[in-house]
C-alpha cells in the first residue's frame, strides 16, 4: 500500500490555497442530502459540526459524555498560539511553522504546520467573534503571553482555562445549530465500530450507555475527533474516559494507526500519592518561568526541604542547560526528572518527586506579584496536596499529557479508508513526536473551523455513494460483531475488576514504554502486555447487564482496546531505531545524554496496518520530505 | 398588550411583581410608621393626624385601592411561585443543609408572609373597619392594645414583619436587576436598617401605650 | 504515614428512572485522607463488584474540577462541604474517622434520574440551544483586535464565563432554580460588545426554554453562590434579570 499524503504542489505558502482552489465544491443545495457523522465533540469535533452544519450538511454528532460541553478538551489550560505578533516581537507565520516543526523533533509534515500556521490567525479572530472572553490588555487588545519555552509571545489566553472557553465557544455554535435542526446530538453514545460498506466508511456503531442499546447510523462520511489515548498508562492528565477505542477499531476496520509510541510526558504533574489514586493533576508549565526545580545532593536524604542547606541542593537544570535552565523543553525536564528519581534523589514520600521552588521568586518580587501570576494554581496545589507553596516548594512529577501518534490521515485529513476522516488530538498530523504548548488547541480548531469543511466537500464532490440505510448486511454484522464482543465481556465474571487491569497494564507500559525506553523493556513489556491480556479475557468481572446504564462495561471495553493497542505501540516504540522527541530509546542517545535522532533512516511517519486477529501488523512508511527547514539538533545548553 | 402580561407570567415576571408589590409595601409602610410616630407626641398630635390624614378623602380610598390590588397580586403571585417552586423538586433531600446563603428572613418568606396575612386582616378589621363613631383613633389603639394577648400578637407580627423585609427589601432591588457592586452593600445595611427601625418603631406603640396609660 | 479514616455511607440507589430508590448503607474502611471523595468511591465499588453487587453508578470524567460532570450532595452540600470545590477535588482530609456521609443525586423536576447518582442534565444543553450563542458563522470574522474590550468588562465577562454547568446551582437552589446558570451565560453574552446585537432576543428566548423546562423560581436565597464550585455571582442573575426586562418591555420586536 502506497500512503499517499496527497500534499498538493506549488510554494509551501500557497499550497492551501491553491488546493482550495483545486478542490471541488458541492453545489450549496446538495449540500442538505449528505449526511455526516461526527463522533467526539471536543474542540475538533465540535467545530466541525457547527461549521459543517452552517454550510447546509445534515450532521449527527455523537459524544460518551451526557453533553458536548464536557468533552476533555475543556481541561486545557495554558493557551492557544496563533501568529499574530500583536506584540511586535517579529513573529510570522514563518516562524510558528518552524518552531512548531523543529519543536516536534522534525517528524512532522511541513505542508501539514505550514497551514496550521496560516489558518492560527483565523482561530483567534473566529473564537474573539464567539464571545470567548479571552483576556485583554489595559487598552482592550487582546493579551499575550509566552508558553512553552517560545521566544516570542504568541499565546492567547482566557485566565488558566483556554481550553474550556474555547471549547464553549465551540459547543455554543453546535448547539446553536442543533437548534436550528441541522445538527442532530447524540450524547451518550460510544461509538463501537465503523461501518465501511464498498471500500467507503458509510456509518457507525454505536452503544447507547443509557439503556445498553446497540444503534446503527448512516452517513456520508465519517469524522473521527475522539481524542488522544494517553489513558492507556492508567494515570495521566486526561479526564477518565478518554480512549482508543474509537480511532482502534476504525484501525481494525483497515485505517492505519501512525506513530502510536510518541507520547508526550510533561514533566510538571502533582506527583502520585497512593495506589488508588485515579488521576494526575496537571500544574501549568509556567511555573517553571519563575519556580526552580532541585532535590537533594545525596540520595536518600529524608530531611524537610527547608532542612536542607543551599549547598547540599542539586538545582539539575540549571546547572545541566545553563542557557535555558529550568525552561527546557518539556521531554527534556521530564526525562531529567525520572534520572534523578532512578538515582535515588527524589523527594516526598514515594521518592517520585522532584521540587519546584518559588523561595527565590518570592523574595525577589514579593508574595504578591507571585500570588498574582500563579495564585490559583498554588490554591489548586493546595486543595489537592494540604502543602502551601508559599511556604515549601512544590514537588512535582512528570506525567501522560499528550499522545502524537493517532491515526494516518493525508492533507485532507483523510485516513486510509475512504470517507473516513480524522481530527484533533486522534489524528497524528501535526506535531511529528513532540507537541509545543498551546498548540493542540490550535490544530484541533483549525482542523475543525477551517479544514475538514473545505475537504469533505471535496471528497463528498468526488465520490458517487450509492444510497445505503441501516439494514444493510454491513450494519448487522457489525452490531452482531460488537454485540458477542459485549456479552462475552460480561460473561466472563472472573476475579479481578476493570480497574485492576487497567492500573497492571499502566504500570507496564509506564515502567517499559515510558518517559525512556529500551530494547529489553519494550520486549518485557510486549510479553507483559500478551499475559495480561490473555488474563483479562479469562478473569475480568463485569457486573451488571448490558442492557442497562452500565459504567463497569463501559471501562471494560476501553480497557480491552488499550490491551490490544498498548502492543502496538511497543511494538512501534521498537522499530524507531532512533530517538526523537516523546520516543527516547536509551541506545540512541548523544554523549549529552539528549535525543538522537536518525534523520537518514527514520525521517518517515511510521502506520501499522492491521493484519488480523493472529497476525502482526505491517508497518508501512510515508517518507517526509523537508524541503524549507534544515533538520537541526536540537540543543538547549 | 398580550407581550405586556406574558412577561409578567414568566418566572422572572413574577419575580418583577413581586418586586414591585413588595416596594410598594414598603413605601406604603414608611409612611404608615412615619404617621404613626405622632402617637410618641402625645393623644392631641396623634388624633389631629388621623383627621388631617381621613380629610384627604378620595386620595386616600385611591390610595388603599392601590394597595389592595398590589396585596391582591402579591399575595397570588407569592402562592403560585411556592406551589411551583415545591413542585420543581418533587423528591425532596434526605439530607439538606445550608451551604451559607440564606438567611432567616429568606428562609421563612412564604410563612412570615401567611403571618402577614393574617395580621392585616386582622389588623383592618381591628383599626380600619371599625365604628369610629364616638371614639378616637388614639382610644381606640389603647382599648385594643389594652388586651395583653393582642398587645403580644401586633409585638410578634411587627417582628416578622421586619424579618420579612430583611430579606425582602433587598431582594426587590436584586430582582428589578438593580445590583452594582457599588450600591448594593448600601441597599443591604439600609434594608437592615429599616427593618430594625420598623420593628421598633412599631414594635413599641403598645409597650408605650401600656406603660403610659 | 498516610492517615486512614472508617466510614458509614449511605448512597442513594435507583435502578433506573422509573423505579423507587432508597438509601443503602455502605463501609468505607481505610480510606486514605489522601484520597479524593471520587477515589474513595471507588475503592467501595471495587469492593461491591468482587463482591457480586452493583457498583454505584456516578457520574465523572476530568476529575479536576472543570468538566462539570461530577456531583452529588453529600451530607445535604451540593458537591460536598468544601466551598469553591467540586466532588473531583473534594478530598478525603475533610471528613473524620467514624463519620456518616450520606451521598444523594441532584434533586430536581428537570433532572431525571438516570441510575443511581446519575441524572439526566440535557435540560441544560436546551437552554444554551435556546440562544446562548452568538450567531457568527464559520468564516467572516473581523480581526480579533477590532473590536476593543476595556479589561475589567472582559474580566467581568470571564467570570461569569467560568460556569462549568455542573447543575450544582439547580442542586443547592431550595427552589430547584436554574437562574445562576442561566443569568452567567446571559451576562457573559451581553458584557461583550460582540453579543450585543442579539442580546434581547436571547433574554427572551432563554428565560422561556428555562420555564418551559420546569425548574423553579429564583427567591434570592443566594444558596447557589455559595455552592458554585467556580463562584459565580448572583450579580449575574440581576443582570439577567434587567436584560430580560429590557427586551420585554423596549425591544421592538414581539
Ligand atoms: C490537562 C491538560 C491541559 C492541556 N493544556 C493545553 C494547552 O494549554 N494548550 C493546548 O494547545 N493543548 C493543551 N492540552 C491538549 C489539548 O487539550 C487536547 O489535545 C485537545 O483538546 C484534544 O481535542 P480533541 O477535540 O481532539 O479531543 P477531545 O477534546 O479529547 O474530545 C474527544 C471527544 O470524543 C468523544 N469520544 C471519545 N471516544 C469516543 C467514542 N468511542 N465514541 C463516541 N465519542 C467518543 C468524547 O466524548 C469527546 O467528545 C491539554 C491537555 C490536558 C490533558
Ligand atoms: S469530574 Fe470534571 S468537574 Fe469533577
Amino acid at each position: 500500500m502506497h500512503l499517499d499524503s496527497k500534499i498538493p504542489g506549488g510554494p509551501l505558502p500557497d499550497k492551501w490555497d491553491r488546493h482550495r482552489f483545486e478542490l471541488k465544491l458541492v453545489n450549496p443545495a446538495n449540500k442538505k442530502k449528505f449526511e455526516i457523522i461526527v463522533v467526539g465533540t471536543g474542540l475538533a469535533g465540535g467545530s466541525a459540526s457547527a461549521s459543517l452544519a452552517e454550510l447546509g450538511y445534515n450532521v449527527k454528532t455523537f459524544c460518551i459524555q451526557d453533553s458536548p460541553r464536557r468533552a476533555h478538551s475543556i481541561a486545557a489550560q495554558g493557551g492557544i498560539n496563533a501568529a499574530k505578533n500583536y506584540t511586535n516581537e517579529g513573529d510570522s507565520i514563518q516562524r510558528l511553522f518552524y518552531d512548531t516543526i523543529k519543536g516536534g523533533d522534525f517528524r512532522a509534515r511541513e505542508a501539514n504546520v505550514y497551514r496550521l500556521a496560516q489558518i492560527s490567525n483565523h482561530i483567534i479572530d473566529q473564537c474573539v467573534a464567539q464571545g470567548v472572553p479571552f483576556a485583554r490588555d489595559y487598552g482592550g487588545l487582546l493579551a499575550n503571553r509566552s508558553f512553552g519555552g517560545a521566544q516570542v509571545s504568541r499565546t492567547f489566553y482566557a485566565r488558566g482555562q483556554t481550553g474550556q472557553q474555547l471549547l464553549l465557544g465551540a459547543y455554543s455554535a453546535l448547539m446553536r445549530q442543533v437548534a436550528a435542526g441541522m445538527v442532530k446530538m447524540f450524547p451518550r453514545r460510544e461509538m463501537l465500530d465503523l461501518v465501511i460498506i464498498n471500500g467507503k466508511a458509510r456509518g457507525i456503531v454505536v452503544r447507547n450507555l443509557i439503556t445498553g442499546e446497540i444503534e446503527t447510523h448512516k452517513g456520508d462520511a465519517v469524522v473521527l475527533s475522539t481524542g488522544g489515548y494517553g489513558n492507556v498508562f492508567f494515570l495521566s492528565t486526561n479526564a477518565m474516559g478518554t480512549n482508543v477505542s474509537a480511532a482502534f477499531r476504525a484501525y481494525k476496520k483497515g485505517a492505519l494507526f501512525a506513530n502510536p509510541c510518541y507520547t508526550q510526558i510533561h514533566p510538571t504533574c502533582i506527583p502520585v500519592h497512593g495506589k488508588h489514586q485515579s488521576k494526575l493533576t496537571l500544574m501549568s508549565e509556567s511555573l517553571r518561568n519563575d519556580g526552580r526545580v532541585w532535590v537533594p545532593k545525596n540520595p536518600g536524604d529524608k530531611r524537610l526541604p527547608h532542612q536542607i542547606p543551599e549547598s547540599e541542593r542539586d538545582y539539575y537544570l540549571e546547572n545541566k542547560y545553563p542557557s535555558f535552565g529550568n525552561l527546557v523543553p518539556r521531554d527534556v525536564a521530564s526525562r531529567n526528572a525520572k534520572e534523578q528519581c532512578d538515582n535515588g534523589k527524589g523527594v516526598g514520600k514515594t521518592g517520585l518527586a522532584v521540587y519546584l521552588d518559588f523561595e527565590d521568586a518570592i523574595k525577589r518580587d514579593g508574595k504578591d506579584l507571585i500570588a498574582k501570576k500563579y495564585g490559583n494554581l498554588f490554591h489548586m496545589y493546595d486543595k489537592i496536596t494540604a502543602d502551601n507553596p508559599y511556604e515549601t516548594p512544590m514537588m512535582i512529577y512528570p506525567a501522560v499529557h499528550y499522545t502524537m501518534g493517532g491515526l494516518w490521515v493525508d492533507y485532507n485529513l483523510m485516513s486510509t479508508i475512504d470517507g473516513l476522516f480524522v481530527m484533533g488530538e486522534a489524528n497524528f498530523s501535526d506535531h511529528g513526536a513532540n507537541r509545543l504548548g498551546a498548540s493542540a488547541l490550535m490544530q484541533g480548531l483549525a482542523d475543525g473551523y477551517f479544514v475538514i469543511p473545505y475537504t469533505i466537500g471535496g471528497y463528498l464532490a468526488g465520490t458517487t455513494l450509492e444510497g445505503v440505510n441501516e439494514s444493510h448486511s454491513a450494519f448487522t454484522e457489525s452490531t452482531q460483531h460488537v454485540r458477542e464482543g459485549i456479552e462475552k465481556l460480561i460473561s466472563i465474571n472472573g476475579k479481578r475488576t476493570v480497574d485492576d487491569f487497567h492500573k497492571q497494564l499502566g504500570l507496564i507500559m509506564w515502567d517499559h514504554c515510558g518517559m525512556a525506553r529500551n530494547d529489553q523493556g519494550l520486549e518485557k513489556a510486549r510479553r507483559l502486555i500478551q499475559e495480561l491480556r490473555e488474563e483479562f479475557w479469562e478473569n475480568v468481572r463485569v457486573p451488571g447487564s448490558n442492557v442497562e446504564f452500565n459504567q463497569s462495561l463501559e471501562r471494560a471495553g476501553r480497557v480491552a482496546d488499550f490491551l490490544e493497542f498498548s502492543e502496538l505501540m511497543v511494538m512501534d516504540a521498537l522499530v524507531r531505531r532512533e530517538s526523537c522527541g516523546g520516543h527516547f530509546n536509551e541506545a540512541f542517545q548523544t554523549s549529552e545524554n539528549e535525543a538522537k535522532r536518525d534523520d537518514e533512516n527514520f525521517s518517515h511517519v511510521s502506520a501499522w496496518d492491521y493484519k488480523g486477529k493472529d497476525a502482526d501488523p505491517v508497518m508501512r512508511k510515508e517518507q517526509l520530505v523537508f524541503e524549507h527547514v534544515e533538520l537541526s539538533q536540537r540543543s538547549y545548553k | 398588550m398580550n407581550w405586556f402580561l406574558d412577561i409578567l407570567r414568566s418566572s422572572i415576571g413574577k419575580k418583577l411583581m413581586m418586586a414591585v408589590t413588595g416596594l410598594g409595601f414598603c413605601g406604603f409602610i414608611t409612611a404608615h410608621l412615619a404617621g404613626n410616630l405622632f402617637i410618641y407626641n402625645g393623644k392631641e398630635a396623634f388624633n389631629l393626624y388621623a383627621e388631617r390624614l381621613h380629610s384627604l378623602g378620595p386620595v386616600i380610598t385611591a390610595l388603599e385601592l392601590g394597595l389592595l390590588f398590589f396585596a391582591v397580586i402579591h399575595v397570588l403571585t407569592g402562592v403560585t411561585l411556592f406551589y411551583q417552586n415545591i413542585m420543581a423538586r418533587p423528591v425532596r433531600y434526605v439530607v439538606n443543609k445550608s451551604a451559607g446563603g440564606r438567611s432567616i428572613g429568606s428562609r421563612t418568606m412564604p410563612y412570615s408572609g401567611v403571618i402577614l396575612l393574617v395580621f392585616v386582616v386582622l389588623h383592618l378589621l381591628d383599626f380600619h373597619f371599625v365604628d369610629k363613631t364616638g371614639t378616637t383613633i388614639y382610644k381606640l389603639v389603647e382599648t385594643t392594645f389594652a388586651v395583653s394577648w393582642y398587645a403580644l400578637f401586633y409585638v410578634f407580627a411587627v417582628i416578622v414583619v421586619a424579618i420579612h423585609v430583611s430579606h425582602g427589601l433587598w431582594s426587590a432591588f436584586q430582582t428589578i436587576g438593580a445590583n452594582h457592586p457599588k450600591y448594593m452593600p448600601v441597599i443591604k445595611t439600609a434594608g437592615i436598617i429599616f427593618s430594625i427601625s420598623i420593628g421598633i418603631g412599631f414594635g413599641f406603640i403598645p409597650i408605650y401605650i401600656l406603660i403610659f396609660t | 504515614m498516610t492517615k486512614t479514616i472508617n466510614l458509614t455511607l449511605k448512597v442513594w440507589r435507583q435502578k433506573g428512572p422509573e423505579h423507587k430508590g432508597h438509601l443503602e448503607t455502605y463501609r468505607a474502611d481505610h480510606i486514605s485522607t489522601d484520597m479524593s471523595f471520587l477515589e474513595m468511591i471507588d475503592i467501595v465499588n471495587d469492593n461491591l463488584t468482587l463482591d457480586g453487587d452493583d457498583p454505584i453508578a456516578f457520574d465523572h470524567d476530568c476529575r479536576e474540577g472543570i468538566c462539570g460532570m461530577c456531583g452529588t450532595v453529600v451530607n445535604g452540600r451540593a458537591h460536598g462541604p468544601e466551598k469553591e470545590t467540586t466532588l473531583c477535588q473534594l478530598h478525603m482530609r475533610h471528613f473524620s474517622d467514624g463519620d456518616t456521609i450520606v451521598i444523594e443525586p441532584w434533586r430536581s423536576r428537570a433532572f431525571k434520574i438516570i441510575k443511581d447518582l446519575v441524572v439526566d442534565r440535557s435540560a441544560l444543553d436546551k437552554i444554551i440551544a435556546a440562544g446562548g450563542y452568538i450567531s457568527v458563522n464559520t468564516g467572516g470574522a473581523p480581526d480579533g483586535n477590532s473590536i476593543l474590550i476595556p479589561q475589567d468588562i472582559a474580566e467581568l465577562a470571564m467570570d461569569a464565563a467560568a460556569c462549568i454547568g455542573c447543575g450544582a446551582c439547580v442542586a443547592s437552589c431550595p427552589n430547584a432554580s436554574a437562574m445562576l446558570f442561566i443569568g452567567a451565560k446571559i451576562s457573559q453574552l451581553a458584557l461583550l460588545p460582540q453579543g450585543k446585537p442579539e442580546a434581547a432576543g436571547r433574554a427572551l428566548s432563554m428565560v422561556r426554554e428555562m420555564d418551559r423546562l420546569g425548574f423553579g423560581n429564583c427567591t434570592n436565597e443566594k444558596e447557589c453562590e455559595a455552592e458554585c464550585p467556580k463562584e459565580i455571582s448572583i450579580t449575574n442573575i440581576a443582570r439577567m434579570n434587567r436584560e430580560y426586562f429590557k427586551a420585554g418591555y423596549f425591544f421592538s420586536k414581539k
